[in-house]
């Protein structure tokens, strides 16, 4: 090989590493891309909670890894900074030479997400802890379970019981989704709580014999009742005062708004035979959509509004909070301010609200006009500017008209006259007192907060199997072949008693009811009432 | 062990070819030598040359309503340095407050706030400066310097700085040797009263 | 030009033509052929891994508690640094095999006979020295099998009768693996192996530089062909183009297949398997094909009949003039190598 050639080859051979090191330049620049564009890796935790991170980084390493991917990591929102506790504090403890309490409330939240935080506290998923005055609540404590603890009836191998929690199905079930009342262990045996507690505007406790009462173990700790801690429901009743759990939605210790826009997350909750909203949402259009186009939801974006960030299927959260190109992008806490009817009640009521965010149940028109501060269709207004991100105006309209005619038709063929059959019985002293001791109020509760409910529900989203099958079929089923052949019966029951002129009462109003044209079909019709046909 | 015969280098094409082939080669090879070599001493120099230690991120300090007009809060920020964050006015804005860096711009020391002065006082070469961080004697007085500031915002009534930040190890990656415990001290501790 | 020159000459005691004359070598014809490459080609990957290496030193730091981080710093965060550890870990690999392949040349072409026996000697110190570096070297990283590796390592050593004890102490620093182990590879790899390997190679090309190449004749040689060929330029060019194909190499597979972060050392927690790296797979096996003592003897054994072989193929060849019984020991050697690499390689324990 002549020299000039070796030369040349030389030349060659560095071209090629040439090239190779700009493959390799570019390699780098990828790398670079990717590493920025996945956002970046620094976490500060800031100088008060450097010492929590590292401790418990060996004790609990999962909460510090939840975190370190968090937005708080990134803006230096550590530990100490939500879960401090003020001196007077009723829950406060000295851990390691810092004043902390476990647990964090909307209003450790509001010091930072105020706007937030307000307006959760007057939604309707803040007051879900006042279920525990309610009618549900009787079924979970009392026919579910015992108010008081009681002995067991035997042994059970293998484990020492000396007492039944009757409250257990309460506390696991209903609470844990609606927020149960947080209580500390008192020195006398009992538990001490808010009502005890009487915090002022602060939060902080006023009543401070309640806080003298407060069991602390060797540490300092308050210790908590072990049926209402650990309890993240949307509607827990906090020592502080303050109604609510961020964490309910925003799921700790990442308080992922990614998470929070998805449908299984409020699934968690709203799901089930009573309120089937997750199973619904899924048989929808909607949820058909964002089940096959989950990778084109944008669920990482910062700000996620609705025909701009994505536009691909809309979730829970896209209509009844998340904010759309047509509202500015506003996002509200408050799911109440973007709904017209409440389903909830046994009859569906217009959503008029007043200045306090109650329904207005006036039925005056005057004196209803002056009470009502935001209309129920000032309501359907701010829901329809989502609908519309997708939707023309006629489409919604006249989705609306189909919706509002369902529940009328719920509410007048079989709603109110329920309640009116039921009332009749309760105001005539056919049924006693005791809720559910009969059966024509288990028959009742099914019909409208089971029934009825996921009738409406269904139509509401769009769900026809539960709008149909599952929701007014099974009400219909319910009504006429138990309800009023129940009802029938107690009569009978009442006048062969000698209660003929109770009877008689409710008799005419199921005669009144069941005369009208849309219950003529059932030939249920006649003053002693002729069974269903075939009895 | 013998000497080179004849050199084995080329056959013979005519004189101005073979000076020209000569030239040519030679010009690539060497160009072709300094690009790739070159380049991957470029690629180590930049590899050598410490990297983003500049990079810069909005921590958050504390929530406006807790941040008494006149108080001062000493920052620390993720690289370890001590920052003073003081509200001076009441208009509920980000103009009322200032951060002020606690490193002396001179050559760098550190310096502390001397509550009976008045000042802040650098020990390296006796620099002072005013309450706003106006350099007045010293080799910063004479060169005008100040302590330098640290831009904040103020976003939903909450205020952030925006600090250099490094990736921080959250785990415990070994003891710490020096037994001091920052942590063990309150956030909001003493610092000038920059009412 | 002249200028420079003439005022370097009133002030080097160095004249120019004797310079030119001494290093400008006579390369025998054979060397043309670029499979005669093996023994620059070792020596050209041990620049690149003095540059690598220093580059990588500006970062790594040798502590058991950092150590693991300034390495996924090195290769997650520095810029290029993915693309100057990849090239350090793959040089090594074509380093060691290198100097295999131009140990078995050597080998196979007999050039360890009077009177080169010495250079062999070098020759297998220096080969003792690479390995040892490569050894050294991935234990810095402080992986799993860093950690576990280094400790298999230094009880293997400890399993030699007399001096065994006395070299796993000085080796690990300690009776266990600790922060000082890490120190004293550090210092091993980074400082003293290095200046030794440099030192071996200036005698052992020293001494072919006295000697002179062995020449050798193809039996399809022109009789009037010329008998060597200049080193400058001819042969320099040739090095120079070996370097660059060793460097697109390099590249390429430092790209493809770059080096990757492991676990970190537990000391608590041995894994499932240890190996250490490719190139000790044959002691591993070997050493487990026999047991304790028995098995380290007989390797200490092979290396020192490796070390005496220009003695051992001189009394074969004394014995028959035309023995190539060399060669076939050197094939059945060769094969074992293979297969006990492979077979090693193959298997999980």
């Amino acid at each position: 090989m002549t020299l000039n050639t070796k030369r040349t080859v030389i030349a060659l051979l560095s071209a090629t590493f040439l090239a190779s090191l700009i493959f390799v330049q570019a390699m780098e620049v990828t790398r670079r891309r990717a590493e920025a564009g996945l956002g970046d890796a620094h976490v500060s935790a800031p100088d008060s909670s450097k010492a929590c991170v590292e401790c418990h980084a060996q004790s609990s390493p999962g909460i510090v890894d939840h975190w370190t991917g968090s937005t708080h990591a990134a803006k230096g929102v550590g530990c100490f900074e939500c879960h401090e506790a003020r001196e007077g504090d009723v829950d406060g403890f000295l851990h390691y030479g810092k004043q902390i309490a476990t647990v964090v409330t909307p209003r450790d939240c509001s010091r930072c997400h105020a706007a937030e935080e307000a307006e959760f506290a007057r939604s309707h998923h803040a007051a879900g802890g006042m279920i525990l005055a309610s009618l549900d609540n009787f079924l979970a404590e009392t026919v579910e379970g015992n108010r008081a603890a009681f002995n067991p009836h035997s042994p059970t191998p293998g484990k020492a019981i000396d007492q039944v929690n009757g409250m257990a199905s309460a506390q696991t079930g209903c609470q844990q989704c609606h927020g149960s009342k947080v209580a500390l262990l008192a020195n006398d045996g009992g538990r001490v709580t808010v009502d005890d507690l009487k915090p002022d505007a602060e939060g902080r406790p006023t009543n401070l014999d309640a806080v003298a009462r407060v069991v602390k173990d060797q540490d300092g700790k308050p210790r908590f009742h072990a049926s209402t801690w650990p309890n993240t429901g949307i509607g827990r009743l906090n020592l502080d005062g303050s109604r609510g759990s961020c964490s309910a939605c925003h799921s700790r210790h990442d308080f992922s708004p990614r998470r929070a826009r998805q449908p299984e997350n409020c699934g968690k909750c709203h799901l089930g035979p009573d309120h089937p909203q997750k199973e619904i949402y899924e048989e929808s259009k909607h949820g058909v959509a964002f089940r096959d186009l989950k990778d084109d939801m944008n669920l990482d974006a910062h700000t996620w509004v609705l025909g701009k960030d994505y536009s691909a299927a809309p979730t829970c959260a896209s209509c009844h909070m998340s904010g759309n190109i047509r509202n500015g992008g506003r996002v509200t806490h408050d799911p109440g301010e973007r709904i017209s009817w409440t389903n909830r009640p046994p009859v569906s009521l217009v959503m008029d609200t007043d200045v306090n965010h109650a329904v207005v149940k006036e039925t005056d028109p005057a004196k209803r006009a002056a009470q009502i501060a935001d209309t129920a269709d000032a309501k359907r207004g701010r829901m329809k500017e989502a609908c519309s991100v997708c939707h023309t105006a006629d489409y919604v309209n006249a989705f609306y008209k189909q919706y509002d005619d369902f529940v009328v038709l719920y509410n007048e063929k079989f709603a109110k006259p329920g309640t009116a059959i039921m009332g009749a019985l309760r105001a005539n002293e056919l049924i006693t007192k005791q809720e559910f001791d009969e059966e024509i109020e288990w028959t009742w509760f099914y019909l409208w907060h089971h029934e009825g409910r996921r009738a409406r529900h269904g139509a509401s989203m769009m769900a026809p199997d539960y709008a149909h099958w599952h929701g007014m079929y099974e009400v219909a089923e319910r009504f006429y072949m138990e309800l009023v052949p129940q009802a029938r019966e107690l009569c009978e029951h009442a006048e062969a008693a000698g209660k003929g002129e109770a009877a008689a009462k409710v008799r005419a109003v199921l005669d009144e009811i069941l005369a009208r044209p849309e219950h003529a079909w059932s030939g249920q019709t006649g003053s002693h009432g002729a069974g269903p046909k075939g009895e | 062990m013998g000497e080179p015969e004849t050199p084995l280098s080329s056959a013979h094409p005519p004189a101005d070819r073979r000076g020209f082939l000569h030239g040519a080669s030679t010009v690539a090879m060497a160009g072709g030598l300094a690009a790739s070599y070159g380049t991957f001493g470029f690629m180590a120099g930049r590899f050598l040359y410490p990297a983003h230690g500049r990079a810069r991120a909005w921590v958050f300090v504390d929530d406006l309503a807790r941040f008494a007009v006149g108080a001062s809060v000493s920052f620390r920020a993720p690289n370890g340095e001590r920052i003073a964050i003081a509200r001076q006015g009441a208009r509920g804005d980000v103009d009322d407050f200032v951060a002020l860096s606690s490193t002396c711009p001179h050559l760098g020391c550190q310096v502390h706030w001397e509550g009976q002065n008045e000042r802040f006082f650098c020990p390296c070469h006796n620099g002072v400066f005013d309450r706003d961080g106006v350099g007045v004697s010293g080799p910063p007085g004479e060169a005008g310097q100040s302590l330098p500031r640290y831009p904040l915002k103020v976003e939903a009534g909450l205020l952030f700085i925006e600090v250099p930040v490094e990736g921080e190890r959250t785990a415990a990656v070994g003891p710490r040797g020096d037994g001091h415990d920052d942590c063990l001290q309150p956030r909001a501790d003493s610092g000038p009263e920059l009412a | 030009m002249p200028g420079v020159a003439a005022w370097l000459r009133e002030r080097l005691p160095v004249d120019g033509e004797k310079l030119r004359e001494l290093t400008n070598e006579p390369v025998p014809n054979h060397l043309r052929a670029w499979w005669w490459c093996l023994g620059g080609t070792p020596a050209y990957l041990f620049v690149v891994q003095i540059v690598t290496g220093i580059l990588l030193a500006f970062y790594y730091q040798p502590n058991p508690d950092t150590a693991w981080e300034s390495v996924r710093y090195i290769t997650d965060e520095a810029a290029y640094g993915w693309y100057l550890r990849s090239v350090h870990k793959w040089a090594a690999t074509l380093m060691i095999a290198a100097v295999v392949l131009h140990q078995m040349r050597v080998y196979f072409t007999g050039a360890y006979r009077k009177p080169r026996e010495l250079n062999w000697f070098v020759g297998m110190c220096l080969l003792l020295c690479t390995l040892t570096v490569g050894f050294t070297g991935y234990s810095l990283v402080y992986e799993q099998l860093s950690y576990w590796g280094a400790t298999v390592g230094a009880n293997i050593a400890d399993s030699v009768p007399v001096v065994g004890g006395f070299a796993k102490r000085m080796l690990l620093g300690g009776e266990v693996y600790n922060a000082n182990t890490l120190s004293r590879f550090f210092v091993l790899h980074a400082a003293i192996l290095p200046v030794t390997i440099a030192a071996l190679v200036a005698v052992h090309i020293a001494i072919i530089r006295t000697q002179g190449v062995t020449e050798f004749h193809f039996a399809d040689e022109r009789p009037d062909e010329p008998k060597f060929f200049n080193f400058f330029p001819d042969h320099m060019l040739s090095e120079l183009a070996i370097g660059l194909v060793l460097m697109i190499l390099l590249s390429a597979l430092a790209t493809i297949l770059p080096a990757e972060m492991g676990p970190k050392a537990d000391p608590l927690t041995t894994p499932e398997v240890i190996k250490p790296e490719w190139f000790f797979y044959v002691a591993f096996r070997w050493l487990k094909l026999f047991s304790g003592t028995a098995a380290v003897l007989s390797m200490g054994l092979i290396v020192f009949v490796m070390f005496a072989w220009p003695f051992v193929d001189a009394w074969f060849r004394r014995r028959n003039k035309a023995s190539e019984a060399s060669v076939w020991i050197g094939i059945a050697g060769a094969l074992a190598i293979v297969v006990l690499t492979v077979w090693e390689a193959a298997v999980a324990h």
